[in-house]
């Protein structure tokens, strides 16, 4: 049964990521074509899931905009990771004090709210930026601003890790520390660095949602789930155009899907 | 003596956290734009080697160091500048919006705390105890199931609907608290300690209160100052986008509006509660760890 659902799971994800991939070739017009003449319409063979009120047709803007944050969450999350196990490394390997340092650093950044956090960073800077500049700020600043959590992991594993048999061994055999690191430590370091990782992208995408929905995500009118998810808070449309919501249900059925790949879920903001 | 330790290492944590946020904070108020201009810059009267005077006397009177230095003093009473939007003291605005956001936090923070208790109490017993996969089954649909819809959603799902908006944040913190609430209650369940005593015909009423809850009440306690860090951060969209009227809110408003003295004042405070709380819960985790 269980298996069953996973398979069910990484079949999502592949249709999803393909469908991403791919979305300039399947997408039937531009993400931001106005049909002037048809704005709010509603579901036809012409629109599939109707159009928004600028005209636009949603069914090629969600496409696209799983295109945004199904491909750049996982980038972002794979930012904080290798930040993570670079700090990480340092504060493991070094003397105690550049430990203490960074661990006192790590404890500054948890001690704020990741949104809160985000919040700030995005303030300093520019609101008013180009499209591509948007998904690369939003994007580059969660992977930048998430990298505490994986870091404390990794920190103790490698504390761990510094006091073995073998590491010790391999240092009075002589191997350079790069060798030792990549050769002998990353095997030690994969499995927790994926869990972490597969902990992460789902957090980013819910992450991306809050903000896309309080306008501090991706800029218009380039799509994202979450810049979509802002149409939720006129409910009287969703009544006319159930379509709507259709974002919310892609999102779900992704986030479902990374849930039961991970079902081992940690306390994360 | 482990308790005065743990109590010792936990004031020096938030000494430096509070040094260390000061130091974040000005910096960034320090390095906001505009704030090197001064009044002088408007008045075309005067010349440009008198305004280049100004600026400099303005850039050695505000250096980093120095500024810090005030910016501290000054949080340290209470004062954390004016807000360059709403020509208010920043206290004064923080001492309004506070309370809103403590109420919305402590009931969602007790609301989700005890229904992911409740949802995992019920996983773990059905799979050590009552040996069921239904139950266990249905902890886990549900779970997954609110994890997956982003807290805002929900929120405003509650919002529309007129229904209370801490349940939405207690359904919002529910998965989020479950994972490591149930890993807890399963290893607990699953220990000789508790096998032996069902072996000898204890009560399953005993074994709940006497074993499992007293077990684990120390992890319990921390885990309830993470979900107030995990509320207060759930709590800041759901505010912003609710109309609440709360610290969330402000903290939108003030990063739209690049209103600098209001968000590090903001981030100051934060950063102290959050330690605070990660403290407290440490240190009384620690207390009926050792009575335990």
């Amino acid at each position: 049964m269980r298996r069953g659902f996973r398979r069910a799971a990484v079949c999502v994800l592949l249709l999803v990521g393909l469908s991403a991939l791919f979305a300039p070739s399947i997408a039937p017009y531009d993400y931001s074509r106005q049909f002037r003449e048809a704005p709010n319409a509603p579901a036809s063979r012409r629109f599939p899931m109707g159009t928004d009120d600028l005209g636009r047709d949603r069914f090629s803007r969600l496409l696209y905009a799983t295109r945004v944050s199904v491909m750049l969450a996982p980038a972002a999350a794979l930012v904080s990771i290798l930040l993570a196990l670079l700090i990480s490394a340092i504060a493991g390997t070094r003397k105690q004090w550049v430990d203490r340092v960074l661990s006192g650093f790590t404890t500054l950044c948890l001690s704020l709210p990741w949104i809160f956090l985000f919040i700030i960073l995005r303030a300093v800077l520019p609101l008013n930026t180009r499209p591509l500049a948007s998904v690369l700020i939003t994007f580059g600043l969660m992977g930048i601003a998430g990298w505490a959590w994986p870091a404390r992991i990794f920190t103790a594993s490698i504390r761990q890790m510094t006091q073995s048999g073998w590491l010790v061994q391999a240092r009075a055999s002589g191997i350079r520390p790069w060798r030792i690191a990549l050769v002998h430590g990353w095997p030690h370091l994969r499995a927790v660095a994926t869990a972490q990782f597969l902990v992460l992208v789902p957090a980013y995408i819910l992450s991306e949602a809050s903000l896309g929905l309080l306008g501090l995500g991706v800029a218009e009118p380039l799509p994202s789930w979450g810049n979509l998810l802002a149409e939720l808070q006129h409910p009287s449309r969703v009544h006319d155009n159930p379509w709507i919501l259709a974002p919310l249900a892609l999102l779900m059925l992704v986030m479902i899907s990374l849930e039961s790949l991970h079902p081992a879920r940690e306390v994360i903001a | 003596m482990p308790f005065l330790n743990r109590l010792a290492s936990n004031l020096i944590t938030l000494a430096l956290v509070v040094l260390a946020g000061g130091f974040f904070a000005a910096a960034l108020v320090r390095y906001s734009p505009g704030f090197d201009s001064i009044p002088e810059d408007l008045n075309p009267g005067i010349s440009s080697a008198t305004l280049r005077v100004l600026h400099a006397r303005h850039g050695r009177e505000n250096s980093l160091p120095v500024f810090y230095a005030r910016y501290l003093a000054g949080a340290i009473q209470g004062d954390f500048g004016i807000s360059q939007n709403l020509k208010q003291p920043v206290t004064d605005l923080l001492r309004q919006r506070a309370p809103v956001t403590a109420r919305l936090i402590l009931w969602g923070t007790a609301g989700g705390w005890l229904l992911a208790g409740l949802l995992a109490w019920t996983a773990a017993w059905t799979r050590r105890v009552a040996r069921g996969d239904a139950l266990e089954a249905a902890a886990l649909s549900i779970s997954g199931l609110l994890l997956a819809i982003p807290p805002v959603v929900l929120a405003l799902a509650f919002f529309f609907y007129r229904a209370p908006l801490g349940l939405a944040l207690s359904l919002a913190l529910l998965p989020r608290l479950f994972g490591t609430m149930r890993a807890l209650l399963d290893d607990c369940w699953s220990s000789p300690a508790l096998l032996a005593a069902r072996s000898r015909g204890v009560g399953p009423v005993v074994i709940a209160a006497r074993y499992v809850l007293w077990a684990t009440a120390p992890q319990l306690i921390a885990l309830f100052g993470v979900a107030l860090v995990l509320a207060f951060g759930l709590a800041i969209p759901i505010e912003a986008l609710c109309d609440v009227p709360g610290l969330g809110a402000l903290a939108l408003q003030a990063a739209t509006s690049r209103d600098m003295p209001l968000l590090c004042g903001m981030a100051l405070i934060i950063a102290f509660f959050v330690a605070f709380v990660h403290a407290a819960g440490d240190l009384a985790g620690g207390l009926t760890g050792e009575r335990a």
